[in-house]
């Protein structure tokens, strides 16, 4: 029986990193996961929505978290941001009656929902490490990735009781499922960093240091590639990496790339992106 | 350990006052379960020093600077070619001396320095005595003692037993002067051994108060406890006595009055005899109602109650509102960890708490622990430990780490660790020392921001494989000054622009018995308290990824203690602008880029939301302007308009066109429009963009973004919470 999940694909997906959510698809397909699109979702937020009126951003999730109940699903995406964010408003509506019924009230109101708090929020990197196993994914793969390969987690989702069975600190996941899909995980310090992508547009400066720092760290330590498990940094890291450069003197070329893509490949999808990625290792860098 | 721990304690002296003290300390010795042997330093070779394991010095001074009549010799072996390595001696030195000499207490300070460049470790400073000797050396020998207690068989220094080493040789004294010597191992020791029993007491009208004991009870057996939930109707006040562990839940009711199913225990309480619950630990939840005039009376007069009746507070008192899940979720949690810092014999290790705090954090899956917790043990098995160390000299500008692979007890602190490794590895390895909860010893490890003395081997990163892989790192966000020690002025300097200080308000005062005092809430009370209680600025300071990169940020610590002094009601207005202006200004919450890798660290849900407040706060004070504004106002705008939030939209309303042209020349926009590294960028779309004409005013264009399904429902959500999008 395939493992179904309310599907959330990030915020950006449907924008700045459209390839998240097209190799997604047949990545699930490959896996066995049913995605039921939650149809409707909005965007989490992404801790922004929240700094103008915490309750606003609780309201909305609190909507996309009724839609999950009603499907009598938990929640899945593929964007470590997407999902720090939907369970830290879980965690908090979960732990304030009074709050949830607050914003119950707001949303029979306007929606006619009601939340009970029967769901829940995972990654996909969790899915597949605790629920797929890594047994199967390697029998899956069709293309190894034999790239020395820097996995980036991101602050938002390394968070106690929201990385499934991962360490918050010293989490290793990634890492193991880049070994199992072929390629060789790179040992580096920056991997739980912050890239400051909640404020990109307004504390640029700060952002590009924190990118260059995190870019720099990856090839230090001999990385061909990073693959980000967050989709707003996977665009930070990319579209930034030549103006991070300029502006702190570090060396940033590096193909960055998102899980669901680099899976999707070794599990044998887009094989002519994989070729172009192929060429990407080979030609960026110094 | 070992029942027997040998201890050499050596006296160099010339006219005996050394050999009093040295004679002192070995008759004391045996109160720490040290069995010493008291030698003149003529009585001695120098080969009979290298296999000990704790050395104790006394030493007078004679002449100008010379070393004792006794002490010569051995001295003079000391210094001969080939003298034996001091590498795993524990030692210290008591100098004495004549401050009308030049050369004031100088064989004391040879001795010293002879054991450190002979790879010796100081456990305890050096103390110089002046004539009136007579008080300092007493609390050399008594601190010295403590810490050679502390040293186990392979002759590590285990400074986490310290407190319980001092703790069993002060008992001895009190009440046990003809016990057995060797005791202390037993006593350093807190495990789920021996009476773990608690009980948690309600006096409930409505049923909060009850509900609140058992979700408490439940929570205690992650601390190891055994909790019986008592209704305060028909117990048996008497039997309390007999009980270690306390804690009452009350709500109060009406005007003040006791609730009904406690009324009757009241009355006993009220009656009974002083010292009745000596020995018993206690805390209070209070319950109530700030809207009554007496607001939670019943729990504020079972604390007294208590405490005349000669029970020990362990946590003050936390007195709730209406809206009490948040508050007494953390009261419950100090009190239960204290609680199970209790030993079976009543004892409270307060030195425990954090640990056992720790312990909880490092292993449960969220604030409710439903993971198993285990009070930690002083003692686990040894382990395979890979530890990797951030060097950097200043003198050659270079980086590097050093690695050690080696097998290590369990439950060693990473202090020792540290100690260890400089002590037989290498000693130019510099961190910064101190006690278990100094907070200027913080470091990094595994990208946790933790205090060394505070966390075990075992819970300091996850055991694969049998193992444990940790990396050790200077708290980021600070300079390097060498290795692991980082400068923190620059925090100083920046806490110091900030003018922390408190300018209160002239108001009217509660009118006591004891005069007109100021007040507040306590509720309000609670809350800043808890932004308020850090107990590592430094910490705090790091946890933010911005600090490392924004010289010029105040960073979260400073900014948290600011926005608790703007809340505090006592606050004088110009005080309160004055800190808003700090808060508001670039440097300021708007710095801050991330707040998620804050909620990540230690205490972090609490500054995390603090500094979330603070920021909705500035946004609103600024009017949204700037791009810090602009980018959350248009952010909420575009997912209103389409339930997505709207890239293209955003970068144009923030950047503005000098922005937009910025990107142009330096990469970004090509990178976005050809998806550059990544593999499936829309180029048509991202060109759309950049071209479309800028959004009108109090207009949302939806050329790139088509709403999603029942998209009037997120407009009626926006329209009910906030009608300002």
């Amino acid at each position: 029986m395939p493992l179904n999940y309310a599907y959330h694909p990030g915020n950006t997906a449907h924008s700045g990193s459209p390839e998240v959510a097209e190799s997604m698809v047949p990545l699930a397909k490959s896996l066995g996961i049913k995605l039921t699109n939650l149809e409707g979702a909005t965007s989490c937020g992404a801790g922004i929505i929240r700094q103008a009126n915490r309750k606003l951003q609780l309201a909305l999730n609190a909507r996309i978290f009724a839609q999950a109940e009603s499907l009598g699903l938990e929640i899945m995406t593929p964007c470590a941001a997407t999902a720090g964010n939907l369970s830290e408003d879980l965690f908090e509506l979960k732990s304030d009656p009074n709050l949830l019924a607050e914003i119950n009230d707001v949303l029979n109101k306007t929606c006619g929902m009601q939340f009970q708090g029967e769901t829940s929020v995972n990654h996909l990197l969790h899915v597949i490490v605790d629920e797929i196993g890594l047994d199967k994914v390697k029998s899956l793969v069709v293309n190894p990735v034999d790239f020395r390969v820097a996995s980036y987690y991101g602050p938002n989702m390394q968070q106690i009781g929201f990385c499934g069975g991962d360490d918050v600190y010293d989490p290793n996941y990634m890492e193991q499922l880049i070994t199992t899909l072929g390629g060789e995980s790179v040992n580096w310090d920056s991997r739980m960093q912050s890239v400051g992508a909640p404020s990109l547009l307004s504390e640029e400066p700060t952002v590009l240091k924190l990118s260059a720092s995190v870019l720099n760290d990856a090839k230090s330590e001999g990385a061909q590639l990073i693959v980000s498990a967050c989709n707003l940094s996977h665009s930070v890291l990319d579209i930034y990496q030549g103006k991070a450069s300029q502006r702190t003197g570090l060396r940033t070329n590096i193909p960055v790339v998102h899980l669901c893509e680099i899976m999707s490949f070794a599990l044998g999808h887009h094989n002519t992106r994989f070729a172009q990625l192929r060429t990407r290792v080979m030609v960026i860098g110094d | 350990m070992s029942a027997v721990r040998p201890l050499l304690v050596l006296f160099g002296s010339q006219s005996g006052n050394a050999e009093d003290i040295a004679s002192k300390v070995g008759k004391e010795a045996s109160k720490y379960g040290l069995e010493a042997k008291v030698k003149g330093m003529d009585e001695i070779q120098i080969s009979d020093l290298a296999g000990q394991k704790r050395i104790m010095i006394c030493c007078s001074t004679w002449g100008e600077g010379e070393q004792p009549d006794n002490a010569e010799d051995l001295w003079t072996s000391a210094n001969a070619e080939g003298s034996p390595s001091m590498v795993g001696v524990n030692f210290s030195v008591l100098s004495l001396g004549d401050s009308s000499y030049d050369l004031f207490c100088e064989s004391g300070k040879e001795w010293d320095s002879w054991f450190e460049s002979k790879g010796g470790f100081r456990i305890n400073q050096r103390v110089d005595c002046d004539v009136d000797y007579e008080a300092p050396a007493k609390q050399w020998m008594d601190e010295t003692l403590a810490k050679m207690g502390a040293v186990d068989d392979s002759g590590v220094f285990q400074e986490s037993l310290v407190g319980d080493v001092k703790n069993h040789a002060t008992g001895n004294v009190a009440s046990k002067a003809e016990s057995e010597p060797k005791t202390s191992d037993a006593a350093v020791e807190i495990s789920t051994d021996g009476d773990r029993s608690m009980v948690i007491l309600f006096g409930s009208q409505s049923g909060n108060a009850e509900g609140l004991a058992a979700k408490f009870a439940k929570q205690s057996t992650d601390y190891g406890l055994d909790t019986e939930v008592a209704d305060m109707d028909g117990f048996d006040l008497s039997s309390l006595s007999s009980k270690k562990r306390v804690l009452i839940i009350c709500s109060t009711w009406g005007e003040g009055e006791q609730p009904d199913n406690a009324e009757e225990l009241w009355k006993k309480a009220v009656s009974a005899s002083p010292g009745l619950l000596t020995g018993v630990n206690f805390s209070v939840l209070a319950l109530g109602d700030t809207s009554y005039e007496l607001f939670c009376e019943s729990g504020k007069e079972w604390d007294k109650k208590f405490e005349e009746l000669g029970a020990t507070r362990l946590v003050d008192r936390v007195d709730c509102d209406v809206d009490f899940d948040k508050i007494s979720q953390v009261w419950a949690e100090d009190a239960l960890a204290s609680m199970a810092a209790v030993d079976g014999q009543g004892i409270f290790h307060e030195e425990m708490v954090q640990a056992i705090k720790e312990s909880m954090t490092s292993d449960s899956t969220g604030v409710s622990g439903e993971d198993g917790f285990i009070v930690p043990d002083l003692k686990s098995e040894s382990l395979d430990a890979e530890i990797s160390i951030f060097r950097y000299d200043p003198s050659s500008s270079t980086t590097g780490k050093d690695t050690w692979i080696c097998s290590l007890p369990g439950h060693m602190s990473i202090l020792e660790i540290l100690r260890i490794l400089k002590n037989t590895q290498d000693g130019s390895l510099t961190y910064r020392d101190g006690a278990v909860d100094d907070p200027t010893t913080a470091i990094t490890i595994n990208g946790r921001h933790v205090l060394p003395g505070n966390l075990r081997l075992d819970k300091a990163a996850p055991i694969r494989d049998g193992g444990v892989s940790i990396r050790i790192e200077p708290l980021n966000g600070f300079e390097v000054i060498r290795d692991l020690v980082v400068d923190h002025w620059a925090l100083e300097t920046k806490r110091e622009a900030s003018k922390p200080w408190m300018v209160s308000a002239t108001r009217k005062g509660l009118s006591t018995p004891q005069g007109a005092i100021g007040s507040m809430a306590p509720l309000v009370a609670s809350r800043l308290h808890s932004i308020t209680d850090i107990h590592s600025y430094p910490i705090l300071h790091s946890s933010s990824d911005a600090t490392t990169h924004s010289e010029e940020y105040f960073g979260p610590s400073i900014i948290s203690h600011a926005w608790a002094r703007r809340n505090d009601p006592r606050i004088s207005p110009i005080k309160k602008k004055e800190i808003e202006s700090l808060l508001d200004s670039p440097n300021g919450i708007k710095a801050e880029t991330d707040l998620s890798s804050i909620r990540r660290q230690g205490k972090g849900t609490i500054i995390h939301d603090a500094l979330l407040n603070c920021k909705t706060s500035t946004l609103a004070r600024t009017g949204y302007n700037g791009r810090h504004g602009k980018h959350v106002w248009w952010y909420a705008v575009t997912v209103k308009s389409s339930g997505r939030v709207n890239d293209s939209v955003l970068y144009r309303q923030v950047l503005g066109p000098i922005g937009l042209i910025g990107n142009l020349f330096t990469g970004v926009t090509a990178r976005m429009v050809l998806g550059f590294t990544r593999t499936g960028g829309k180029m048509i779309n991202d060109i759309l963009a950049l071209i479309a004409p800028p959004a009108g005013i109090g207009k949302m264009p939806r050329q790139f973004n088509s709403s999603i399904k029942n998209h009037h429902e997120v407009i009626a959500i926006f329209n009910e919470m906030d009608g300002r999008f």
